[in-house]
């Protein structure tokens, strides 16, 4: 969901993947990196992400960030009116304002916990 | 593009769902709904063919995409990201009839021409109930939350157990209980109605045995338990005797420690409030007052107005104790409840006859202490050549709505605040000149309280005469006061007009923003001679006037209250009068 500088979006054939498009999660990480999958596969597999999850949402509920996100689509439906509104229209409208204020306490918490759980089930 | 039906908004399909719905059947999701997954563990429903499949892009085979979508014609999955790329899109677009897919993380119907959510009345049911075979299945807590969700676009966050708090009909917890104590009654409560309403009377109103010459404190008691800002902060428990106790012993350290005056003053309102009409008596107050005010604890007839000064002090006092380092300006009234009701703030120009350099003070004052006019029903020019009034010349008779020759209370203010010219043994000293100068002294009020109490000066002692005696002298008093012609800005613009002052007369006063009507409520009378008098309160409930005499409380008419030889008058803002009255429980 992340935003591409790209202006052209390139049409995808159905014979050749196109190469992976940049990650939509950590900006850092290395999409190359096989790793990120497979963290990703372990941690659905395990169930950690729907927990991961949960707690994402508790935290963004507390510090007033849901409300945020709600007010700006609200905002936004008032705006263009009810019936010209669609799900992706929202998405877009409050994704770069959504990733930019998620406060810092709650990545550095979500990331201990990811690296506690690859820790605990390191081979 | 929404209709109703049994009151449930229900979206219209788009034109893809309904070409869809046209070639599968009225129910074409039935299949999925085999599909539905409730995960643990926040109880949310997702869509995964096998319970442990990972669902990744049929196309770019990425698992970790934010929307993933099955398409609900051919299962295949696929991301979606707008702007990026939607390999969902794609799919639609190249196969006719592929539009409706679903988000397999939020089990929600999707189409992919149209980039919006679309919905279904069937699999939205059944991804409810599967929620909520999951919830009572796997809580402990009561599931019923669980069945209000909307069939339209069910909201996964209704169902999680966490977020709801079951409805509980509120009972005391043990503090609450504590300060219930076996005195009170409920206020609504069928069985006690009859004591409530059979009784004419307004909640809070209950005789004070006279203990031997108490109906000093009687009276004061009284006025104070319906002045509206101090009942309402302790009937509202802001002062708890049973924790404030706890914290006194703490201080101090020692079991006997100081009673605090505040703490009976909230088991008085406690006990007065009660609904007992059966007369009180206010011993335990009493002695808690002779302990505070050591050199007036005697079994004689006590001022009035000195207990009602010892009392706040008193209150203020204890208070202070605990926020010793709390330092708040002196009349704002932030230290304590008593000041916060009663304390004004009194502005005093004194301005140097010669030069006509002014200085001005501010003092805090919790009451207005006004002399009656020395002469009996003299005009308001009266003898001394100390009155100056520079713009008004006409004495007070003159003025169109003064009946000459009777005192009246506004009277006493205007003389208050008129500017008076200091004899020459009073001269003071002048800065800019550097020497004592005769000069000219002006009160007026910077800051207006909530509760305005008003002395009417009656007893004269003199320490020269070596006597005391009394006023006799009817004042009038108005039971609706407007306080604006004596407030700062009015006093001095209307002596210098609409100017600027040469000293700091321009701020803003600081009841700028609060009205300056205030409401009667309740006057303290004295019958009688100084050293064998009565003190009796009359208060005025919900535009009812009531004579409360120690242990007797009567109802009775206005006249006899306008009669009344007032002594001290308490008027309380408009705006918290009215308030009151309104939420008098009785007819």
């Amino acid at each position: 969901m992340s935003h591409s500088h790209k202006l052209v979006i390139k049409r995808s054939s159905m014979s050749r993947p196109p190469p992976p498009p940049p990650p939509t999660t950590n900006k850092d990480q290395q999409h190359q990196n096989p790793s990120f999958q497979e963290i990703n596969i372990k941690l659905i597999q395990s169930g950690e992400k729907e927990r991961l999850k949960e707690l994402l949402r508790e935290r963004l509920l507390e510090c007033g960030w849901i409300d945020e996100m709600k007010a700006l689509c609200r905002a936004f439906t008032r705006k263009k009116g009810r019936n010209n509104v669609t799900v992706d229209d929202l998405v877009h409208v409050i994704s770069p304002k959504g990733r930019a204020s998620v406060p810092n306490s709650v990545k550095a918490e979500l990331l201990q916990r990811i690296r506690a759980f690859l820790a605990s089930t390191a081979d | 593009m929404s209709s109703k039906i049994n009151g449930h908004v229900s979206p219209q399909p788009c034109p893809h769902l309904l070409v869809f719905r046209s070639r599968n059947g009225p129910k074409p999701f039935r299949a999925l709904q085999d599909c539905i997954r409730v995960k643990p563990p926040g109880g949310r429903a997702a869509i995964r063919r096998e319970p442990t499949e990972v669902p990744r892009c049929g196309t770019c085979e990425e698992s970790s995409r934010s929307r993933l979508y099955a398409c609900v014609a051919c299962a295949a999955v696929f991301c979606h990201a707008p702007l990026l790329h939607s390999h969902a899109s794609d799919h639609s677009l190249s196969i006719p009839g592929h539009e409706i897919a679903v988000d397999v993380d939020r089990a929600e119907l999707f189409c992919c021409a149209c980039g919006d959510q679309v919905y279904d009345r069937d699999f939205d049911a059944a991804v409810v109930l599967a929620q909520t075979v999951n919830a009572t299945a796997t809580t402990s807590t009561s599931g019923s939350t669980a069945m209000q969700c909307s069939v339209a676009g069910s909201q996964p966050e209704n169902l999680r157990k966490r977020r709801r708090v079951d409805y509980r009909p509120w009972e005391p917890d043990s503090g609450e209980h504590i300060s219930r104590g076996n005195q009170s009654i409920p206020l609504l409560d069928a069985a006690n109605a009859s004591l409530v309403s059979s009784t004419q009377q307004p909640w809070g109103l209950r005789g004070l045995n006279n203990l031997g010459n108490t109906c000093f404190m009687n009276s004061i008691l009284q006025a104070l338990l319906h002045t509206p800002p101090l009942r309402n902060y302790f009937l509202g428990d802001r002062h708890n005797r049973y924790y404030c106790q706890q914290k006194n012993g703490a201080i101090n350290g020692t079991k006997n420690s100081r009673l605090c005056l505040a703490c009976d003053m909230d088991a008085l309102f406690s006990a007065v409030f009660s609904g007992d009409r059966t007369p009180y008596s206010p011993a335990k107050f009493l002695y808690s007052w002779w302990q505070h005010a050591a050199n007036l604890a005697s079994y004689e007839q006590q001022d009035a107005h000195e207990f009602f000064i010892s009392m706040l002090e008193g209150i203020h006092e204890k208070v202070e104790k605990d926020k010793r380092k709390f330092q708040s300006p002196a009349g704002s009234g932030d230290c304590c409840i008593a000041h916060r009701v009663f304390s004004g703030i009194l502005r005093s120009d004194v301005m140097c006859m010669v030069c006509g350099f002014t200085s001005t003070t501010y003092d805090p004052c919790v009451d207005i202490s006004l002399d009656l006019e020395p002469n009996q029903g003299g005009s308001g020019k009266s003898s001394s050549a100390k009155s100056l009034n520079s713009f008004n010349v006409e004495a007070d008779c003159m003025r169109p709505n003064q009946n000459c020759g009777i005192s009246t209370l506004k009277g006493c203010l205007e003389r208050f605040t008129r500017a008076e010219k200091l004899g020459s043994d009073q001269k003071l000293f002048c800065q800019k000149c550097q020497v004592r100068q005769e000069s000219l002294k002006q009160m007026s009020i910077r800051k207006l309280p909530l509760v305005s109490c008003f002395h009417v000066k009656r007893f004269e002692h003199s320490s020269i005469r070596k006597m005391s005696r009394k006023v006799d002298r009817y004042l009038q008093f108005p039971f609706s006061l407007d306080m604006a012609p004596y407030l700062s800005s009015s006093i001095l613009r209307s002596r210098f007009g609409n100017r600027i002052f040469p000293f700091d007369g321009d701020e803003q006063d600081a009841s700028n923003d609060l009205s300056t009507e205030f409401e009667l409520f309740a006057v303290v009378t004295h019958s009688g001679r100084l050293d064998a008098g009565h003190y009796v309160t009359y208060l005025r409930l919900s535009n009812q006037w009531y004579k409360c005499d120690d242990a007797w409380i009567t109802q009775v008419n206005e006249s006899i209250v306008r009669a009344a030889q007032g002594y001290m008058m308490f008027y309380v803002q408009k705006v918290l009068y009215y308030k009151e009255s309104e939420n008098q429980g009785t007819s």
